[in-house]
């Protein structure tokens, strides 16, 4: 009797059972013809005769957790039945692919190392359905993604093609920003060394000129009117800038809130109003009287070209000096002609000393403005 | 509750598997996605296929902003995209005619291009550039409201397995030459067609779908076509040319498809097997044919029932057979031809796999009547016939319900459903 109850039974336990592997170094027990659904095992079994026995199970990819695994495997199971229709298949997907997303993509990440391509397909989908239509804040959420692009990156004409106008307006925006806080800083420089220039050349010019009879008044006034002027000058140039940022703040600000291409476009005139005020910068200056009586001007001409004379016949001397004290930085040297000079980099760190100070803005005094300034070949002589 | 920071669960899957999620999203979004995190900043700009449509771009009732808008972002994903493109799709109404898609074409076809859909507005139609036939590994075109113009040189598409030609100018020797020069297509579509008397050789072609005006349709070479599909619409030109025709369409039609499983013809395709077919003997079976649809069949017309009939008997294995009337009111005064049916020749075959029927816009003429008895009287293992009525007339559904009733009935299981809303 035994014997016969052992006959029918054995065909259902000839069942063949397939050993396999997870990460986690677990072997389990899996009826073959599930198993052989997924294409991965599918080869190892075939090609390598793998799986067998507990000894040779085979391995799978790290990516299949045991728990993946069996939801894997509950897939197979449902799909491996040959009988079922579309419907039906459908529906149990539908059902299947709901769980949190962190075991969605872990799902999708094992399935794709077994080559399920079907299981593969379902679960991208579901991952794209999450994110569709979410803004990228719940999607960084929902992902656990790091939000490491700078502004600028995320401004970049890449997102232009995908959030139109105010993105752009503020990438402009930025630019314009940028290039006003340009301007700003050169203009700092600038003024910096030309108030350095004002100042400190005429110290300089005093301080070397040993018992000199001259009236250097004649010379300081003059420069420093020129000084004064100047800083109006730039301290008018400075607030119609400011007036035009502002205005184009304004603007702006206006266009932030009401994108308008119009707008925009008294936005951009404005720029371009600043920057012809620069241009015009350099050749206003010639034109603006210097407000001294001819008759005196001349009189100060004269007393500066008798002093260069006599400077320009100590030179060699000075040179001499100069080289002596091992100063090699940065000096500025002026030919008998005095038209070539060399310049060095203004933007360069401004040293302790006032040595450097000096020669730089002698440089810059040079270069600026020739025709308001006094245009002597006038050497650097450094203090040592 | 604190912030729950976990690792990243998504940047670090295989490209192929954010490519498949990426593909699934519309552009737009696919795109966006570069905002994401520094790892996801350029994950769209490899995906292998770009469908652009009509939501791709922010909705203006002006046409010119939008398509402006639509070329602006085309071409900056394209500028942007990295690697090669297989499926490149434009369904866009509001595009049309902008030089910049010569340039998109040039571009896809120096980027292996496998699939490419061109779907634009009404208005001028675009002209496709040659470059396009450079497309050496073209699977699948599709193409709406353009004009197409192979050049001479032209040796065909040798990859090229899908055509879909719609609204397409383009000249029939042309069409005809581009069809027999891709040797591997398999299905072909033709739609909006006129003037056309086509011949068609494709030793592969598995499926036809063909709409339009065609005078004559002539399957020169297609031993493996499965599906057939054919709407024939009529000019007077065409009614003229049926006229003078003396061709046996039907033999001509039918000669050489012998593994035709399914057959669908609309409009006045059955008039145009009609012709000449009282003249020949039929003697071709169709064992796979398993369904056959006919649309605006003139049942007044006995030479299109003998199509009807003739194809029917000539495919043992029909499982489903679908045939709607036309809705014309008959004209012929006289007594309809009911010798027609006691003929004979069709009586002795038995329908012996048929098993679903449905029958729409059934006027209760006196042919129609005669027809459904004649299957209801063949048709051995028939499960459903339903009918749906085209006169709202309560007295001629009633004269016809009668006469179904009185019909004898081959299969015990046959359910006749008159349906009327």
């Amino acid at each position: 009797m035994a014997e016969i109850d052992m006959a029918v039974i054995k065909p259902e336990m000839m069942k063949p059972y397939i050993w396999l592997e997870t990460s986690d170094g677990s072997i389990q027990q899996v009826e073959q013809e599930i198993a052989m659904y997924c294409p991965l095992i599918c080869q190892e079994i075939i090609q390598k005769g793998m799986g067998s026995s507990k000894n040779c199970a085979i391995c799978l990819p790290q990516r299949v957790s045991p728990s993946t695994l069996s939801l894997i495997l509950d897939y197979c199971r449902f799909h491996q039945v040959p009988g079922r229709s579309n419907k039906e298949r459908k529906s149990y997907d539908e059902r299947f692919i709901r769980m949190d997303t962190k075991r969605l993509c872990e799902l999708t990440s094992a399935a794709d190392s077994l080559q399920l391509k079907p299981l593969v397909d379902l679960t991208s989908r579901a991952l794209a359905r999450i994110i569709e239509g979410k803004s990228p804040e719940e999607i960084r959420e929902i992902f656990h993604l790091p939000d490491d692009l700078t502004e600028e990156e995320k401004l970049e004409p890449l997102k232009n093609t995908t959030d139109d106008p105010r993105i752009r307006l503020l990438n402009r925006l930025y630019a314009k920003k940028r290039k006003e806080l340009k301007e700003r800083e050169r203009l700092k420089n600038v003024e910096v060394e030309e108030e350095h220039v004002d100042k400190r050349s005429v110290d300089d010019l005093l301080s070397f000129i040993n018992g000199n009879d001259e009236d250097p008044k004649g010379i300081k006034t003059s420069k420093n009117k020129k000084k004064n002027r100047r800083k109006k000058e730039q301290q008018q140039k400075n607030s119609s800038l400011k007036e035009t940022s502002e205005v184009n703040k304004e603007v702006n600000g206006q266009n932030i809130r009401h994108p308008n291409s119009e707008a925009d476009r008294i936005a951009e005139t404005s720029i371009s109003n600043t920057e012809d005020v620069f241009a015009h910068k350099e050749f206003d200056d010639g034109d603006i009287d210097d407000g001294i009586d001819p008759a005196l001007k001349e009189k100060i001409d004269r007393e500066v070209e008798d002093f260069a004379r006599r400077l320009n016949s100590d030179w060699p001397e000075r040179m001499q000096e100069l080289l002596s004290t091992g100063q090699e930085r940065k000096t500025m040297l002026f030919t008998p002609n005095g038209n070539s000079f060399i310049r060095f980099d203004l933007k360069a760190p401004l040293p302790d000393n006032g040595l450097e100070r000096r020669q730089r803005i002698v440089s810059l005094d040079y270069e600026a403005d020739p025709d308001t300034y006094i245009t002597f070949p006038f050497p650097v002589i450094p203090l040592a | 509750m604190g912030d729950v920071v976990g690792p990243d669960l998504i940047s670090d899957l295989p490209q192929s598997i954010i490519e498949s999620i990426l593909v699934q999203l519309p552009i737009r979004e696919a795109v966006r996605t570069s905002i994401l995190s520094s790892k996801w900043r350029y994950k769209w700009a490899s995906i292998t296929q770009l469908e652009f449509d009509d939501k791709c771009v922010p909705f203006s009732n002006d046409r010119e902003v939008v398509e402006r808008s639509v070329v602006k972002f085309i071409t900056t994903v394209l500028f942007l995209h990295q690697g090669p493109i297989h499926k490149f799709q434009i369904t866009n109404w509001k595009l049309q005619n902008c030089p910049e898609i010569d340039q998109w074409i040039l571009f896809l076809s120096r980027n292996n291009i496998k699939e490419l859909v061109l779907e634009l507005g009404e208005g001028e139609f675009f002209r496709i550039p040659s470059s396009l036939f450079n497309c050496r590994k073209l699977n699948r075109l599709e193409l709406s409201r353009c004009e197409l113009d192979p050049p001479h040189s032209f040796k065909g598409f040798l990859c090229l397995r899908s055509l879909n030609l719609h609204q397409v100018l383009i000249s029939p020797d042309a069409v005809e030459s581009l069809i027999s020069r891709c040797p591997l297509l398999e299905s072909l579509s033709l739609s909006y067609f006129d003037h056309l008397a086509l011949t068609i050789c494709a030793p592969n072609l598995k499926y036809l779908y063909l709409e339009g005006e065609f005078k004559d349709i002539c399957l020169e070479d297609t031993p493996l076509l499965i599906e057939i599909s054919i709407a024939m619409y009529m000019t007077d030109d065409i009614a003229e040319h049926f006229e003078q025709s003396s061709n046996c369409n039907f033999v001509k039609f039918f000669g050489g498809v012998p593994n035709l499983e399914k057959l669908v013809g609309l409009i006045y395709f059955t008039k145009y097997l009609s012709i000449g077919i009282d003249s020949v003997h039929i003697s071709i079976t169709y064992h796979n044919l398993e369904t056959i649809e006919l649309y605006q069949v003139n049942f007044e017309d006995t030479k299109e029932i003998l199509v009807i009939l003739h194809m029917i008997t000539s495919s043992p294995n029909l499982k489903e057979l679908q045939i709607s009337g036309s809705s014309n009111i008959p004209v012929a005064v006289d007594a309809p031809d009911l010798d027609f049916w006691e003929k004979g020749c069709f009586s002795d075959s038995a329908l012996n796999k048929l098993k679903i029927v449905k029958l729409s816009e059934m006027g209760g003429w006196r042919h129609e009547i005669e027809f459904i008895k004649y299957l209801l009287g063949r048709s051995p293992v028939l499960e459903t016939l339903s009918i749906i009525p085209c006169v709202f007339d309560m007295e001629n559904n009633l004269k016809m319900l009668i006469e179904l009733v009185k019909c004898r009935r081959a299969s015990s299981r046959a359910e006749v459903i008159f349906i009327n809303e």
